[in-house]
């Protein structure tokens, strides 16, 4: 059991080692989740609920102060993540799905398939999708998170679709597929087990790009001023704040607790998927360490380059 | 010629697609706008005759006599001949409301693709070729930290340190206020500060490109004809940039392509917060009035834009790769 955990620490030490952009991403992500779980044991007070007086300054009762209504900032930033993180994961989680079926049915599949589907993914995407937003939110009126979530995912998902496609159709030319192909394995198992697999981290940095997106997004179309009034989120802290003019009063602190909750998430996200983007580039990452390797060349080589003549300074 | 026309033809499709989707939108919602109109004037104690209705019908297109069909080919030849409703909000045509702030959108966001562009482009090759070094890491860090702010959060933070609280930018406008337009110095310098705090932010939110510049050139270092280069005796300078860069360029304009529909997205927020008098100033208007036409206009104008930069990056590519115009001959 010790000798497990040993082994677990040296991985996670040798991880953070390699991959410090990651780990830091990951830090910041796990514990901004961590925070939003658990703010029942983190603060005392309801979201959406009048305690204080309004407008009080950061610390004693308040740690970051109250808004214009009275309620608890830091509570608002605990419970609206809640809902924030949600409605990004599920956007997400649909973009990602509907990109994998437009994008790899029409890449593998190719001929009317494919016509067909590419078509739609660059209909839908020249058309501009947060215009096209603005307008299905203003005529479903003020809508609730899971609408937004979903109207993200209904407009996002063709970028994701097109760089999947054209992934599926290098791979589907490469020797091991036309190898499985010929050995008379099944079409499921091909794309399951031969495709798929080399997609992992295609796929791990759109879901991951699409998280960042839908967040900004949703925070963006609350601001608006489409959001659901009587919803937490952190978009919608930002759209009262900026409502009721908080910062031309001083009360700085309405703007900025969400506006670092939303940031510190965004750069979290962002600092995983530069990683990943490395570790699925070799290239990107043995520059790194060629750079390195490089650079204690020249070192040697100038030491080398400087010790004949210290010695020829010795002999005259 | 064939590859120009099939993409003239794919632009039609999507600016037909764009309309029918502004043409069912509001008939398969469950918010009619008349009946919200209707209720709105009820609210303030307004008379509503059955005049008042077929005049709202008049206003939005909408009809309960005519079918559907007739109605959508209506609206579709109205469109194609500019005539895009009248504005509920400002009560004038939708198309001079949006021609009003689309010149303002063209300003901001033309200004933004020249100066980000450049600017990414230039630091992805510089990077790219110093990788591994600390400048290296320092700059594509930086900018991915840096582009991923969520652009409310950014432009919100930029708005009150430096034009709110410290002073150094104007809060709203795109000229002062006192000037009439006119081609002068000091109307045109008015102009140019009241554009560079909105610019700022933008160009700051899009550094992400200098991943993607850096990445393309990366790929291309490693390519036999940049050692190729190298082994004839050809200077650095020029195996960056006539080598390296030449290639690495090119799925740029595709990646430009792709995202102006973001950027012209993102402008939206950037002119909101800043008050600058922009589509999406005009866009922010309508949507607080509820101003139905506007807003279906504002959809049609920004699918138009979008298609018609991607026209420009198609002209581009077809220029800057030889490949693409021998592939199709």
């Amino acid at each position: 059991m010790e000798g497990l955990m040993k082994t677990l620490l040296r991985n996670i030490k040798q991880f953070m080692l390699d991959n410090p952009k990651a780990f830091i991403g990951i830090v910041i992500v796990l514990s901004v989740c961590l925070l939003c779980l658990m703010a029942p044991l983190l603060t005392e007070y309801a979201a959406s609920a009048r305690v204080g007086r309004p407008h009080q300054a950061p610390g004693g009762d308040h740690l970051l102060g109250t808004t214009r209504m009275g309620r608890d900032v830091w509570a608002q930033v605990l419970y609206g993540g809640r809902i924030s993180l949600m409605v990004g994961f599920v956007a997400g989680t649909f973009v990602i799905l509907m990109a994998m079926i437009v994008g790899i049915a029409s890449g593998y599949f190719g001929g009317l398939v494919d016509n067909v589907l590419s078509l739609l993914t660059n209909l839908v995407m020249v058309i501009p999708s947060l215009p096209l937003m603005l307008v299905l939110a203003a005529f479903l009126d003020q809508v609730s998170p899971l609408v937004i979530a979903i109207i993200i995912g209904a407009t996002s998902w063709p970028w994701g679709a097109r760089v999947l496609r054209s992934q599926t159709l290098a791979i589907r030319n490469r020797d091991f597929v036309h190898a499985a192909e010929v050995m008379g394995e099944s079409k499921k198992r091909m794309l399951f087990a031969e495709i798929m697999p080399n997609m992992m981290s295609i796929l791990a940095s759109s879901f991951i790009g699409t998280v960042i997106y839908a967040i900004m997004t949703q925070a963006t179309l609350e601001f608006i001023g489409l959001g659901d009034p009587l919803s937490v989120t952190w978009g919608g802290m930002l759209y009262n704040a900026d409502q009721t003019s908080a910062m031309r009063i001083g009360a700085w602190w309405e703007i900025v607790a969400p506006s670092v909750a939303l940031a510190s998430v965004a750069i979290g996200l962002a600092l995983i998927n530069f990683s990943i983007d490395e570790i699925s580039n070799p290239k990107l990452k043995a520059q790194r360490i060629m750079a390195k390797f490089r650079r204690e060349q020249n070192k040697a080589a100038k030491q080398q380059a400087a010790a004949p003549l210290t010695n020829a300074e010795q002999a005259s | 010629m064939k590859f120009i026309l099939s993409r003239l033809g794919f632009y039609l499709l999507a600016f037909v697609t764009a309309v029918t989707i502004n043409f069912f939108l509001p008939r398969m919602m469950p918010g009619d706008p008349i009946k919200s109109f209707l209720g709105r004037l009820a609210m303030n104690g307004g008379q509503i005759t059955p005049e008042t209705i077929s005049a709202l019908e008049a206003l939005y297109g909408y009809s309960t006599s005519t079918p559907l069909w007739q109605q959508f080919f209506q609206y579709l030849g109205s469109v194609l001949a500019g005539d895009w409703g009248m504005s509920t909000r400002f009560f004038q045509p939708v198309f001079e409301v949006l021609g009003r702030g689309m010149l303002w959108t063209l300003l901001l966001v033309g200004t933004y693709l020249i100066v980000s562009y450049t600017l990414t482009t230039l630091l992805g090759i510089y990077v790219a070729w110093k990788r591994g070094t600390w400048t290296d890491s320092v700059i594509t860090v930086g900018s991915v930290v840096v582009s991923s702010i969520p652009s409310v959060v950014m432009a919100l933070v930029m708005y009150f340190i430096f034009a709110s609280n410290l002073g150094w930018f104007p809060t709203s406008y795109a000229y002062h206020p006192s000037l009439d337009p006119a081609f002068s110095g000091e109307f045109i310098g008015s102009v140019a500060y009241h554009l560079v705090l909105p610019l700022l932010c933008m160009v700051a939110l899009g550094m992400g490109n200098v991943m993607g510049m850096r990445s393309n050139m990366i790929n291309q270092l490693g390519e036999d004809f940049i050692v190729m280069g190298w082994a004839k005796g050809v200077r650095d300078r020029k195996v960056m940039l006539h080598y390296g860069a030449r290639n690495a360029i090119l799925p740029m304009i595709t990646s430009f392509a792709m995202s102006v529909g973001a950027i012209f997205g993102g402008s939206l927020i950037i002119e909101i917060i800043f008050n600058y008098p922009g589509l999406g100033q005009v866009m922010f208007q309508a949507m607080l009035a509820r101003d139905y036409p506007l807003i279906q206009g504002y959809l049609l104008i920004m699918t138009m834009m979008v298609l018609g930069a991607n026209f420009i990056a198609d002209c581009l590519l077809f220029v800057l790769d030889p490949r693409l115009r021998t592939q199709l001959d």
